[in-house]
Order: structure tokens, then sequence, then C-alpha cells
């Protein structure tokens, strides 16, 4: 073994020095690369090209967005530690309100900045939008943008949209629609449908009693269902002729077959107890916050922008901005169509947010376990 | 058969470190030794993780093994069917494969054997996912079977999202896996030896039990544990093909990961099926001489 003699001991100071600035150096390197770089966590269609690349050029910027199809997943992604990763991220109403920021995942926005966006958006938006600001009102949480209807889509050749609407859940009351209808893979929303077809209100406490009900119905519904796919099975499956109606989808997935021609598939919302979804983009609690972050949720909101993101690649959706003559006019007669335009404010008054199911885990379990026996 | 031991492979170590090569080399081999292992790692840590937890390492629970084996939920059905339906096709593929390999190998002339390599390669080209909703629009109401079954006067059969079709999709999915090792083992067996046998008066069916069979099943062995660990591993063919009829393990590891926000669960699951493929593939691997399917010996 070498002895530890003054030489050594200065050649080991010195590696150390030379390494420990080396990461200082790196460490400064990574916050001035920050400066030109933002990471969005988001649903699909802001990862689009057609959104990012107009903003990379104009902030000569490197934006890398990463999607999913689930509000979960997206959300597991910081509990799992990667709020130094990311910058901004867009999920479902009840995330930043009831989970995000009260975990500390998310920072509230300055309000004098971005309150007066919400007086260009639909007056269902309003500020202070309840979903966008935290649970005593004082905090903006996140700016708003896409949003949907999610309930059943059917083919109106088979079922008018008079009769879907007006009969609603009660369309699953009975084996009548055994091997006529398939389910889109979105097990939150399941979870929330089933409860919505057993005649529970998902969102509040359940006795034992309903959950009871809940069991039988979930079981049922599998069972006679056709079958149980993504959305671009069950899509095709309602074009075919296959089924004749789809649980779980709304305007974000019946846009595609629209947008394919098909007017005859439309998404349903009953006249009782119908939901909906709104997109909330938040500022992720990132020690090393990208300054892009909040310029960026300024860019989203320019018509010409609200209006790529409505279509942009993947689904296409309503978004609050249409309310602004200069976005609305930039969609066509056809793009309105798509997105069922025609009935939106009447959606907007029929259907309920998302929210939190407080007992989700246990109610998501008893679905799986219904989907793998099937009866 | 010679065995597969650990002494033979702690040799062929010693050996390749102490080579120059071996040296140069032992820093890339670390990384991506570390880079094999570190997810590995990670999944066992959250396997032991309290349930629904996010953070590996933290707490220690054995609960997330308790409740796959404690009989109070049905994820035994998905690991059944994962291993039923891929020991099914990995048979099926074996059966079919074989008289394919035989063909290429001795029959077809090396043109006609590239050409139908090529067809076979081909399809892997192509995501796996757009395969498979090619075969929906084939199998599915008004789909190409259908709109020619109409054409005929009847109508085609109602067979999508069914097991029957998850079957399918595996073995359409999966056929390069078992065809590829099966020629490379047919291709193994000398034509001398076969010649002699049926010279010696053997029947062809005692030459190919006998014989062929024997010298190629290294070859038909590492076919079927390929195809037998991707098709237990597959979820696209029974979320697609299948309409999750039936629900497989992958999907229940998925489904963990992502809407029931529960990874310790999600990674319990994926350990114990690591263990089974993992068991199985050793003892398959018992019984292969690799020495031999490589020409070494």
């Amino acid at each position: 073994m070498t002895d530890l003699t003054r030489r050594s001991l200065l050649k080991a100071l010195s590696a150390g020095a030379i390494a420990s600035s080396s990461l200082s150096v790196a460490a400064k390197a990574f916050a001035v690369s920050r400066e030109k770089e933002l990471n969005i966590l988001c649903w699909e269609g802001y990862n689009s090209a057609d959104v990012l690349d107009p903003y990379r050029k104009l902030r000569s910027a490197t934006v890398h967005a990463e999607s999913a199809t689930n509000s979960p997943t997206i959300v597991n992604k910081l509990r799992a530690g990667e709020t130094k990763v990311w910058d901004l991220i867009n999920v479902d109403n009840p995330w930043a309100r009831e989970f995000m920021y009260p975990n500390n995942l998310i920072l509230p926005l300055p309000i004098e900045e971005f309150a007066p966006y919400f007086d260009k958006m639909l007056p269902f938006f309003k500020y202070p939008f309840d979903w966008s600001m935290s649970t005593d009102g004082t905090k903006l949480l996140g700016m708003v943008q896409r949003f949907g209807t999610n309930n059943f889509v059917v083919n109106t050749d088979k079922i008018s949209r008079k009769t879907a609407e007006e009969q609603g859940w009660k369309l699953w009351a009975d084996d009548s629609l055994k091997d006529r209808y398939a389910i889109n893979i979105a097990d939150d929303w399941n979870v929330c449908h089933m409860f919505a077809i057993a005649g529970i209100d998902p969102y509040r406490e359940h006795t034992k009693e309903e959950m009871e009900l809940y069991t039988k119905t979930c079981k049922r519904i599998f069972a006679n269902a056709k079958f149980v796919g993504d959305i671009a099975a069950v899509n095709q499956a309602l074009v075919t002729g296959d089924i004749d109606v789809y649980l779980s989808g709304g305007t974000y997935t019946s846009s595609l077959a629209r947008a394919d021609g098909y007017d005859n598939i439309r998404a349903i919302s009953p006249n009782k107890d119908a939901y909906m979804w709104i997109e909330i983009t938040s500022l992720v609690n990132n020690p090393e916050l990208s300054p892009l972050a909040m310029d960026f949720l300024k860019y989203v909101q320019e018509p010409e922008v609200a209006h790529t993101v409505a279509f942009a690649e993947g689904t296409f959706n309503p978004v609050a901005q249409m309310a602004n003559p200069e976005c609305f006019k930039l969609f066509t007669k056809e793009e309105l169509d798509i997105i069922q335009y025609d009935s939106l404010e009447e959606d907007l008054t029929k259907c309920r947010a998302d929210d939190i199911i407080p007992n989700y885990d246990e109610a998501h379990e008893i679905m799986v376990e219904a989907k793998r026996v099937k009866g | 058969m010679t065995k597969f031991s650990v002494q033979k492979i702690k040799s062929s170590l010693t050996e390749f470190i102490s080579s120059k090569g071996g040296k140069c080399a032992l820093p890339v081999y670390i990384l991506l030794t570390l880079g094999f292992v570190a997810p590995l790692f990670m999944v066992l840590g959250f396997s032991f993780a309290t349930p629904r937890s996010f953070s590996a390492f933290t707490s220690f629970s054995l609960d997330n093994f308790i409740q796959i084996f404690d009989g109070s939920t049905s994820v035994w059905r998905s690991f059944l069917w994962s291993i039923a339906l891929a020991a099914f096709v990995t048979a099926i593929l074996a059966v079919v494969c074989y008289p394919v390999a035989v063909g290429m190998v001795r029959i077809f002339g090396s043109k006609t054997s590239t050409f139908i390599s090529i067809l076979f390669v081909f399809p892997l080209f192509v995501s796996e996912n757009v395969r498979l909703y090619g075969w929906i629009l084939f199998f599915g109401k008004n789909g190409v079977l259908d709109g020619i079954c109409k054409l005929l006067g009847f109508h085609g059969p109602d067979i999508l999202f069914t097991p029957g079709m998850t079957a399918m999709g595996l073995a359409y999915s999966y056929l390069p896996y078992m065809l590829f090792p099966v020629i490379m083992g047919v291709a193994l067996v000398p034509k001398d030896l076969i010649t002699a046998a049926r010279d010696l008066g053997s029947s062809r069916l005692r030459t190919w039990w006998q014989i062929e069979l024997p010298l190629a099943m290294p070859g038909v062995l590492i076919g079927m544990l390929l195809t037998f660990v991707l098709a237990t591993g597959s979820m696209s063919e029974s979320k697609i093909l299948g309409g999750q009829s039936i629900i497989v393990i992958t999907n229940d590891i998925d489904v963990s990961f992502t809407f029931s926000q529960n990874w310790p669960q999600g990674a319990a699951l994926a350990v114990v099926l690591t263990l089974i493929i993992g068991s199985l593939t050793l003892y398959a691997f018992k019984k292969i001489d690799l020495d031999k399917l490589m020409g070494r010996s």
C-alpha cells in the first residue's frame, strides 16, 4: 500500500479541485442551457410539430415534449421525481387543483399576467375558473385550452341522437345492447361511466351497497361488450357497423371519424349525468424551471396557435379561445362540424367536469377484476 | 450433450478478461451490464416497496407479492392465459416452421430460399401495431374477408376479438423468430447422415425421428424459447386483435403502472413473470448444447 505523502495529498487535492470546478462549470452550463430549453409533459397534440416547430424557430429553443394518452401516467412521472426534468405539465382538470398543487408538484402562475387571457375565452371559463384555481381560490394553477365531452359515441344511423341523449346511461340498463357496443380503453373514464350506468354519482364517497351495485354493473357491462379496444379500434368498429355505440368516448374520439367524413358518428352528452374534461396546463415545480415555460403558455393562447392546437395531429377538440373572433374565424365550417360545434354550448351546460373519484383505487380494482373474469 | 454450467462460463470469462481485447472491451462491457442490470434492479426495488408508493428502496413490504398469491384477485388468470397462449403458439409455430425450414434448406434452390426469407423478414420492417390493425381491416365487418364472402353470397365469419384471434396474431407476429433458428438447426444436420440412414434401410419417418430431429433440435429449441419468451411478454395482439377478450399478464402490468397508479404492484407482477420465464429459460438451456449448435464441437 502506498503511504500518504505531502506530494500525493497535493495531487489528490488538485484532482479534487479540478473535478469540483468541472462539475460547477457543468452545472452553470446546464442552468444557462435551460434558458433555451423547454420540456413539456402533455397529452398528445401539444407535442405536434405544427405547434412546436414555430415556437422553436421563434425562440431558437430546444423544445422537447413527451405525450401520453391518460392523465395518471403523466402525473406519475412527477410523482416519481421527474419535477427536475419537466417545465410544463398538461393534464385533465382535477389533477392540478386536487392533487398536484397540494403535493407541491406544480407552481402557481402570476395572476396579473395570466388572468387577462381568460377574458378572451368562452364565458364558461370566465376568470376565476374553478378548475384552474387552487381550492381556496387564491392561486391560479394553470391555463385552459382544450376541452371536450366524455360519455359515449353512437352511430346515429343505428341509435338516433335524440334517443341517445334522452335515454343516456339507461341504454345499458338491460342486456338489449349485448354485443352491440365496445368499451374504449380509458380506465379512469371507464370507472366513472360504470358508476353512471349504475346510477351512482362517481365523485362522492360510496356506501357498501353502492359498491355492490357498481361491481354488478361492471361485470355485466364488460360481459356484454363486444370488445374492449383503443380509439382507433372502437371508431373503426363503429364505422364498419360492427358495433352501434361505444362507451367512454366524446368529441375527443368521435372527431377522428367525423374528420374522415363519417358525420353519423356522434359524441353524445346525455341529458342527465353527462361528463366532460378540461385540460389545465401548469408550471412544474422544477428547481431549474425554464424561463420559456410561462412564455410558451402565453404563446399557445395566440389565436393562430390555439387553432393549431385544436386541430393538432392525434385528436381534434374545441378550445376555450374560440370565443375570440380572431381565433374563431380560423375554423372552417368543416372543422366546426368535426368538433360538433353545433352542440358545444348545450354540452357545456349539460356536462359536469371530471373530478377525483374518492375510492378510485377500490373501484378500479373491481373493474379490472370484472374485465378479467367477464361476468 | 454438454451441460450448461457455471464453471464453464467462469473459465470463458477469465479467458476473455485476461486477453488484450477483453481488457480493452471491459469498460464497454461494464457499461452495458450496468445498463441492463440497473433497470431490473429498480423493478426489483419497486416490487418490495409499499403498495402505491412512488419510490423504490425507501420502504420494504411483501404485500405486493402476497396480493398476487393470496387468491384475493384473479390475476392468476392473466398469468395462465399468457403462458398457455405462448405455449400454444410456440407449439403451432414449431409444427408450421419445421417443414418450411426443411424446404428452404434442402428442397428449394438458393434463389427461392432467399426470396422466401425476404418474404418472412419484410413484415418486421413495418410497425407491429400497423400490421395488427391491417388484420382488423382484413377480418372486420365489411372488411376484406367479409367483402369477398359477401361477393360469394354469404357473410364472413365473426372471429375478431376472440382468444383465437389473439393466438393468430401471436403466431403471425412471432413466426420469423421461430423460423430462422429452425432453419439454422436443420442446416446443421449433415446430409450424409440422412443418406447413410436411408441406405441402411431406415424408413423416412425413422430417419427423421432418430437422426434429423435430434440433430436439428438445438435450433428448434432456440426458436421455441425465443417465441415463447416474446409471446409471453406480448400485449398488442390481445389488445388489438383479441379486443381484451382475455387479459394477459403484460396488460395487468401496464395497467398497474398507468391507470392503477400502483408501480410496486406492477413491479411485483413483472418480477414474478421474469422468474417464471427465467426458470423455463434456464431449464431449456440445460437441454441445449450451444457449442454443438454453433458448430464448435
